[in-house]
């Protein structure tokens, strides 16, 4: 595992983190995950259900403290703007709040006049579809556009680094391809690195720089980073190429190891 | 349960009111009711007039009024900010906890004996006594509405910057709470108003005296009066409540 991270954290990264050891009370889940992320780059977190996907993500962003470790985050890049934000497995939107105040949410307290606020919530709405529907309530919206929303409210705030916690597992097959589509074309438009945390190795491939499988050694040990896969394809129609089933069978068997250790309990 | 077409209930039941008036007249001009028990109903408008003819209805209802808004007023705000400080304050929750629970079983008109000491037969006594019954209301329902709002919108805002403790109570906790909240402000409106009557019968001017020297009199028809009011008051007040409720939960169904 070690070769596949450097040491120390790299002079450009974004996002670096050393060491870090999650859990909860007693139990160590994730341990020694060294990662480092670059500006604009995309980087997907795979592996089994239970790993710890998700609270990896979490103490990524400081929203949990990691038990042992360092997370380093850079500052937010420009003025009125966060260092990072978050797209979650479910929309949750504020249903008391229009579309439009719910993607503000993140602008506010950054000192910015209501009209600046406004503008700056109605961009990503237009990158994301959806200017039209700004004065609506989000339970008038579907799933899939509900999701949208989160998204732009991520982007409105011009984020350092954006999180993804699964964000299309809860949406219908067909909106989960459409909104993959959507977010490979918002990667151009926006300056933001992501760090994307999924269960789906084909949605992994599709979308990322760098694939960051997490899997234990054994069933007992906590998980840690068993690889790191740089998808090297074009962007466009990665469905289609030659490579793109061979990125895919490879992390599925990194993580089918680890899946069947976990359904074989001694 | 088989539901009724609207009209069709709503005939149902103006004819079932109108039918047990009625029966209730019919009842005293045949004879099979004492009338010095019950008024007759058809005498109820003339007497009514006299009372509003006279300045009375008006006077008794403003001072009825004037406690309601106050207890009312006083009740809600430190039901709420309790009951919401409680739901958000672990230190807090566990201060009062055992108080809660200790004087939160004593119906307000227990407390008339200390309002009497306190405040004497007035006007601020009468508010006290309302007050108390709103305030656990409004204690319990706002206590229990914020405790219930999703985990989740709180993570969102911490992860939107919005993590300060008063930015997670403005944008969080008080709208995702504000359908129970209200609901607990709506009982409230109805239960300070049954405590109104309850609170001027030990001679606070008001509904509630003049009916006891309505009663002293045996003038059945004065009570009567009065018991409609109240519920036609009360029933403005719901009404007036509901269309300010309804647009507020506007983003709810």
């Amino acid at each position: 595992m070690a070769e596949l991270t450097s040491p120390s954290p790299a002079a450009d990264a974004v996002l670096s983190a050393r060491g870090v050891r999650l859990g909860f009370a007693g139990d160590v889940v994730l341990d020694g995950v060294d990662l480092d992320v670059a500006p604009r780059e995309f980087v997907a977190v795979v592996g089994a259900s239970g790993v710890g996907k998700s609270t990896l993500l979490r103490a990524l962003a400081g929203l949990l403290t990691p038990q042992h470790g360092e997370v380093h985050l850079s500052a937010a890049g420009e003025p009125a703007s966060r260092a990072w934000s978050m797209v979650f497995q479910a929309p949750r939107l504020f249903p008391w709040r229009r579309v439009r105040a719910n993607v503000e949410l993140g602008l506010e307290g950054l000192g910015l006049s209501r009209a600046e606020r406004r503008a700056r919530a109605m961009a990503p709405l237009e990158l994301v579809g959806l200017a039209p529907l700004a004065e609506r309530w989000p339970r008038t919206l579907s799933g899939g556009q509900q999701q949208r929303v989160g998204i732009a409210r991520a982007l409105a705030v011009k984020p350092r680094v954006l999180f993804m916690d699964e964000p299309f597992s809860a949406l219908d097959a067909l909106t989960r391809q459409r909104l993959q589509g959507e977010l490979a074309e918002l990667r151009r438009r926006s300056d933001a690195a992501i760090v994307f945390v999924t269960h789906d190795i084909e949605e992994a491939v599709l979308l990322a720089d760098r694939v960051v499988v997490l899997a234990k050694p054994d069933e007992h040990a906590p998980a840690g980073v068993r690889d790191i896969v740089t998808v090297d394809l074009p962007l466009d129609q990665r469905r289609g190429q030659a490579g793109f089933r061979e990125y895919v069978q490879r992390l599925e068997q990194h993580i089918g190891v680890a899946a069947t250790h976990e359904e074989t309990p001694s | 349960m088989k539901r009724l077409a609207r009209h069709r209930r709503t005939l149902i039941s103006a004819a079932s009111l109108i039918g047990l008036v009625a029966l209730w007249e019919l009842a005293l001009r045949l004879g099979w009711l004492p009338g010095n028990l019950v008024p007759l109903p058809s005498s109820i408008p003339a007497v009514l007039w006299a009372e509003i003819h006279d300045g009375i209805w008006l006077e008794v209802v403003l001072a009825s009024l004037s406690h309601y808004s106050v207890g009312l007023a006083i009740g809600s705000v430190l039901g709420i900010a309790v009951g919401v400080a409680a739901a958000l304050v672990p230190t807090f929750d566990a201060a009062q906890s055992w108080l809660a629970r200790l004087l939160r079983p004593i119906p307000p008109l227990a407390w008339i004996p200390f309002a009497i000491i306190w405040f004497g037969v007035t006007e601020t006594a009468a508010a006290f006594i309302i007050s108390i019954g709103v305030f656990w209301i409004n204690y319990f329902t706002s206590y229990s509405a914020v405790r219930a709002v999703d985990d989740g919108y709180y993570e969102v805002a911490q992860a939107f910057g919005q993590g300060r403790f008063t930015a997670r109570l403005a944008k969080i906790s008080l709208p995702a709470a504000a359908p129970g909240i209200l609901g607990g402000l709506r009982a409230g409106l109805g239960q300070g108003w049954m405590t109104v009557v309850a609170a001027e019968l030990f001679g606070i001017p008001g509904i509630g005296q003049r009916m006891m020297e309505a009663s002293g009199l045996l003038a059945t028809d004065v009570v009567v009066v009065y018991m409609l009011t109240i519920a036609a008051l009360y029933a403005l007040f719901d009404f007036l409540f509901m269309s300010i409720q309804r647009r507020a939960l506007r983003w709810q169904n």
